[in-house]
């Protein structure tokens, strides 16, 4: 009597666990169905959902998606490669023994808030070529946005130290030169590793230095003419540039880097140049 | 009566063991946002459904490196000079703490974005943590591996054992109280094999082991990656390749929305508007990401051990020389076929080995059954709908650990991993 009241207890209890092993796989369907309707995975006895099962495939002959579209990519006109690849590795190791350490002295010595000002003041300058590039680009409600974003925060925002026009719903939008003439469709050129800048191409290099040469004419605020004379403000900006700057040499842990941040970079910049 | 009692109670006692079944989580508790498996393996948990975590600038940490492998410096091209000594993070706390083993996934390095997640959320905690870069990754490879054809995962697990060994040696005063262990997709099959490595060495004793996301069986896991690139993508024609098409459709978002801002809710937003992407989209470009790691592995072993599959033995490489035609060339070789052109080679000239259904069971979870059966140190969570399984790899997991398993509803491929019920359950374990 005993041992057959513990039986069933114990079966009692094994198909209580049972039960409740069943119910979350029901309940997961349930979820599925309510979220999204023409996708309904169906659970195996394990409970497995099996996500490829959904999925459409091409027929075996035809599977070479992945290397017609990655070997097209790779065609970018680089004729300077040789060159470029070297001033890469030299980047490389300028970047580690100097600009990093350098910016790591920075962010050791100054608190954050100094830092955020630092940039908001180098981003204000910024904002005067964003906005004679989006006159130029005739993109006439971006360069309002710019020119309010440029009074905010030159008057209530200090000098620009601090950003007050970002809180008010006013991003910052950047245009370059390189932009301009790619808007009035000047190609890419070809790519160019610059030494220290980084990835760049002729039509870039060019609005590069346009940019500059603009901002050293308009001389805004006097901060260019200032920092020819100190040259500790330059140095400033470029610490700046790199503290915001997220991209890491070996970042992308591959044999491969040099191609795939001149595909990223050519990408990139035709993104900007339709937006 | 007494022997039926004593029967009635063995029975019991069986049936009760067999009901330590996994630990299911239901998906109306679990939580999760996001039910597609794919879109939660790319975007993984957004930023509101995340725990609190530190920011770098309060982390005490440093990355060092180990100069493992002195040859390679001779023998690897001048374009290999940022890899010849292995690097890793380690962050500690200023008090005698546990230390927590972080080994990435397939390609990843030791800053992969998952391991710096992790990485905060153990050091919040209160452990030391070193991260570790995958033996499947570039630098691991060619500054750690012996024979830098990672796929065997002992062999894997023994260079993973040795750097861990001289990152101690390397830290002799940090104050350790006990060594925990823990990895995620590919890292996870890496940490199985070495916590069995070290109940034979001893070096560590780790108090607990960890197990996210693993492969069950190596070869499905493989195949599954491999085929992900071979989906029906609409919208592919003769003149748009996959890149191009994704392409446009960002930059008709970015159109549409007038400016880019670039944050973390970006692809939550992508995904709600009208250009998001089809599953079979999203499976292609997880299958692109881990063709490209295959790529890498290809070249990168075939290079080192010069076997001339991809890049001739004597082929001079200076920092100038393009690189790009071997690129296209690994391109062209998925996991499957790295594993058939080198693994299986090297495997079957070191270890006497035979058949592919043979290689499988040794380097996959298959080969651990008993040990992880019988260790209650050993715990795994994995998901329901996690695109590297294939069917029966669950059941597996059932059989094999038990309660120690946690199965997940949702997640896809370590995208809940960042979820906080996740998070709070991954450290619940440890400090258990």
């Amino acid at each position: 009597m005993v041992n057959r009241l513990l039986i069933v207890t114990a079966l009692l209890r094994a198909s209580s666990v049972q039960a409740a092993e069943v119910a979350p796989r029901t309940s997961v369907v349930e979820a599925d169905v309510l979220d999204t309707p023409h996708h309904v995975l169906t659970p195996g006895p394990d409970g497995f959902l099996n996500p490829l099962s959904e999925l459409k495939f091409n027929p075996g002959l035809n599977q070479r998606e992945f290397e017609r579209s990655t070997l097209t990519a790779l065609n970018i006109y680089d004729p300077l490669e040789s060159i470029n690849r070297r001033i890469y590795h030299f980047n490389y190791r300028f970047d580690q023994w100097v600009l990093l350490p350098a910016v790591d002295g920075y962010r050791y010595v100054t608190p954050h808030f100094v830092r955020t000002g630092v940039t908001n003041f180098f981003n204000n300058l910024g904002d005067v070529s964003n906005l004679f590039n989006s006159v130029l680009q005739l993109k006439g409600e971006r360069a309002g946005q710019i020119t309010a974003r440029l009074m905010f925060n030159t008057i209530i925002g200090v000098g620009g130290l601090w950003d007050p026009a970002t809180k008010m719903g006013l991003p910052r939008q950047s245009e370059d030169f390189g932009q301009t003439l790619g808007f009035y469709g000047v190609h890419d050129g070809p790519y160019i590793m610059l030494p220290i800048f980084g990835p760049s191409n002729l039509r870039d290099t060019t609005g590069l230095v346009v940019d500059y040469a603009g901002e050293q004419s308009i001389n805004y605020m006097n901060v260019p003419e200032e920092s020819s004379r100190h040259p500790e403000i330059f140095a400033l900006r470029a610490v700046d540039r790199r503290y915001n700057t997220n991209f890491r040499y070996g970042q992308l842990n591959s044999p491969f880097e040099y191609e795939k941040v001149r595909y990223v970079y050519t990408q990139s910049r035709k993104l900007q140049i339709a937006e | 009566m007494l022997r039926s009692l004593r029967l009635a109670a063995l029975l019991c006692g069986s049936l009760l063991a067999a009901a330590a079944s996994a630990r299911d989580i239901d998906a109306a508790s679990y939580g999760y946002p996001l039910t597609n498996p794919f879109e939660a393996t790319i975007a993984t948990t957004p930023p509101e459904d995340r725990p609190t975590l530190p920011s770098d600038e309060d982390i005490d940490q440093k990355d060092y490196s180990l100069n493992l492998r002195p040859e390679r410096a001779f023998t690897l091209p001048d374009n290999f000079w940022s890899v010849k000594k292995l690097k890793y993070r380690i962050a500690r706390q200023d008090h005698a703490a546990p230390l927590i083993f972080i080994i990435a996934g397939t390609g990843a390095p030791y800053y992969s974005s998952i391991n710096e997640y992790l990485k905060k959320l153990y050091y919040q905690a209160g452990y030391h943590v070193v991260q570790l870069s995958s033996p499947t990754s570039w630098d691991f490879m060619s500054a750690a591996s012996r024979f830098a054809t990672p796929g065997v995962s002992q062999e894997d697990a023994e260079d993973l054992y040795r750097v861990m060994q001289a990152v101690r040696a390397q830290h002799p005063r940090l104050p350790v109280t006990s060594f925990n262990l823990t990895g995620y997709s590919l890292g996870a099959l890496d940490a199985a094999f070495v916590s069995r490595l070290d109940e034979t060495r001893r070096s560590f004793n780790f108090k607990k082991v960890l197990l996210l996301n693993p492969p069950v069986n190596l070869l499905t896991s493989v195949n599954n990656l491999d085929k992900l690139v071979q989906t029906r993508v609409k919208g592919i024609d003769r003149s748009t390749t996959f890149y191009e098409l994704m392409l446009e459709k960002l930059t008709r978002y970015f159109q549409e929305k007038g400016f880019v801002d670039l944050n973390e809710a970006l692809l939550y937003d992508f995904q709600n508007s009208r250009q998001h992407l089809s599953n079979e989209q999203m499976a292609m470009l997880i299958g692109t990401s881990f063709r490209f790691s295959a790529a890498d592995i290809a070249f990168t072993s075939d290079l080192i051990n010069r076997r001339g599959l991809i890049i001739p033995p004597k082929y001079p490489i200076t920092e100038g020389t393009s690189l790009t035609p071997f690129f296209k060339r690994a391109l062209q070789c998925d996991f499957e076929c790295y594993l058939n052109e080198q693994v299986i080679p090297m495997w079957r000239a070191r270890s006497d080995g035979n058949s592919l259904p043979q290689l499988v069971d040794q380097v996959s979870l298959y080969a651990l059954a008993d040990y992880l059966h019988n260790t209650p140190k050993v715990a795994v969570m994995h998901n329901a709908d996690d695109v590297i399984l294939g069917p029966g790899d669950i059941g597996f997991l059932r059989k094999v650990f038990g309660d120690r398993l946690t199965l997940y509803p949702h997640g896809g491929h370590c995208g809940n991993l960042n979820y906080r019920v996740n998070s709070d359950a991954m450290l619940e374990f440890f400090r258990g």
